[in-house]
């Protein structure tokens, strides 16, 4: 009997060619995954309602020298050649953008995208994505988008929480926090240029485009919130990895 | 008995540029708006908020005595504004068009559907194109998902809406069949005309170039449709428009197509 495709979601924190010109690190590391050359690359820009100047960067980003890619156009579907939901299915990796994470899970939702993106993930393509583009795998997210933080039903493919720009944004770990004592599932949150890597809806490894980005696991227990740092792969040189013991860092 | 003041612009085919008819429907719409200087706001949700339609808005009425504003819901992160509290205090909201189903589908997510029927019960003018003109009915004739076919909309308007009707025979197809299968009555509006309603009744065609114009269509009883169109007003543009073919070239072009045609005759 076939062994059942490998499920993974590569979440980033923030990074890749939205957010880190000059640094391919984390696109690098995606683009490996599917174990094939030239892998099938499409690009869902959504959340920043395909923007032109987006869909252009991932372009340049990823060019037809390492993969096929392709992007997906859900305003202007009357000059999109294909089924959105078939093109997806067809692919070896869907790489989805930043930007208002409310707006494109209502988008997707009205076109079935959200079913397709599932059952793509269990046919083994691999999915990811940065800012909105990771909180929608989770069940919880933690959105700032509209300024104070809220929270946003994800498509729960990943049954925890989520987080990303951690360190950087710090009304969004507070507002974390007390969700978190509320009863919001443990969460996993990363750092601009940090990704988790999940393996079915386990993390597998954390990986890093820069030697000081950092994820996270923030659970409650005994009525209290623990933050646990894991351990991080920096995807760069070795030598210079710092990487410290992965344990507690962190109560609050 | 006062009148209602719940006014929409439904336009068929809009741009804000110098193109026949675009001026003039623009200049219509401003006189609608009951301020001496009103504010008004776009929304370009429909298309994800280009920063070319914002510019192009704020081009063509940035010469009037007029507050303008723009309401990008895909850059709330860095513009930020109380969007309810915002669209309630205009006077006047241009929707541009695009996708209608992403459109409704993004209103409901941030609840702007409700906070557009209170604009509208308020008084404020609610104004757009295409998709942005057929969100307030029933029903529109939309090409969200690729072909034409009807699709839900927010209702303030009885009845189903098609846009650029003598353009695209697809949705005019989809809004034949869409009335004769239904009880609801359709409007076809071309590129260039409007549309507009008072209350919750339409009231006045308006036309901003020749041979645009609005058909009401309805069920003729046997499975399929009668159409009427409505007659129009004129609306002239303020200054040439830059695609206007002047008088004496169209006279050169109609004697040259008379002699042609005798020409093939002999």
């Amino acid at each position: 009997m076939a062994s059942a495709p490998k499920r993974q979601i590569v979440t980033f924190g923030g990074g890749g060619f939205s957010m880190e010109a000059g640094n391919p690190l984390l696109d690098d590391f995606v683009l490996s995954l599917p174990g094939r050359d030239r892998p099938r690359v499409c690009f869902v820009p959504t959340a920043s309602g395909d923007a032109d100047h987006y869909i252009v960067r991932f372009y340049r980003a990823f060019g037809s020298d390492r993969c096929e890619p392709s992007h997906l156009s859900l305003f202007r579907r009357h000059r999109t050649p294909f089924d959105p939901c078939e093109h997806l299915l067809s692919r070896d990796l869907i790489y989805v953008g930043g930007g208002s994470v409310a707006s494109m899970l209502a988008v997707w939702r009205a076109h079935k995208v959200d079913r397709a993106l599932r059952e793509a993930w269990r046919r083994g393509v691999v999915l990811c994505g940065l800012s909105a583009g990771s909180l929608c795998w989770f069940r919880d997210g933690v959105s700032t988008f509209h300024g104070d933080p809220q929270r946003v039903d994800g498509l729960g493919l990943l049954p925890w929480s989520n987080t990303v720009h951690h360190s950087s944004e710090p009304d969004r770990r507070d507002a974390l926090h007390s969700w978190i004592l509320e009863g919001m599932p443990t969460a996993y949150a990363a750092d601009d240029g940090a990704a988790l890597h999940f393996v079915g809806t386990d993390v597998a490894q954390v990986v890093a485009s820069r030697p000081a980005a950092r994820a996270y696991r923030i659970e409650r227990r005994h009525g209290r919130v623990v933050t646990t740092q894991l351990g991080t792969r920096f995807l760069g040189d070795a030598e210079v990895v710092p990487l410290r013991r992965p344990g507690l860092v962190a109560e609050g | 008995m006062r009148e209602d003041r719940r006014l929409i612009l439904a336009l068929g085919g809009h741009e804000f540029s110098r193109r026949r008819g675009d001026e003039a429907l623009r200049d219509y719409m401003l006189a609608l708006a009951p301020a001496t200087r009103p504010k008004i706001c776009l929304l370009p949700t429909a298309s994800g908020d280009p920063a070319e339609q914002i510019a192009a808005f704020r081009r063509s009425l940035g010469g009037f005595e007029c507050e303008l504003s723009h309401v990008s819901l895909f850059r709330l992160e860095h513009e930020r504004v109380r969007v309810a509290e915002h669209l309630l205090t205009r006077d006047l909201i241009y929707v541009g068009g695009g996708s209608l189903v992403n459109l409704l589908a993004i209103w409901r997510a941030h609840r702007l559907d409700r906070v557009l029927r209170r604009a509208w019960e308020s008084g404020v003018v609610l104004c757009g194109q295409s998709a942005g003109a057929m969100c307030w009915f029933e029903a529109g004739v939309s090409r969200s998902a690729g072909s034409a076919s009807d699709v839900a909309g927010l209702g303030l308007v009885p009845g189903v809406l098609s846009v650029h009707y003598h353009r695209d025979d697809d949705r005019q197809r989809a809004l034949h069949a869409a009335v004769a299968n239904g009880a609801a009555t359709g409007y076809g509006v071309d590129d260039g005309a409007g549309l507009l309603i008072r209350g919750r009744t339409p009231a006045v065609a308006v036309s901003g170039r020749d041979g645009a114009g609005v058909w009401r269509v309805e069920p003729d009883g046997n499975g399929s449709v009668v159409e009427t169109r409505l007659a129009e007003a004129p609306v002239p543009d303020p200054r040439p428009a830059i695609d206007e073919v002047p008088a004496a070239v169209r006279e050169l072009r109609r004697v040259r197509r008379t002699r042609e045609r005798h020409r093939g005759r002999r």
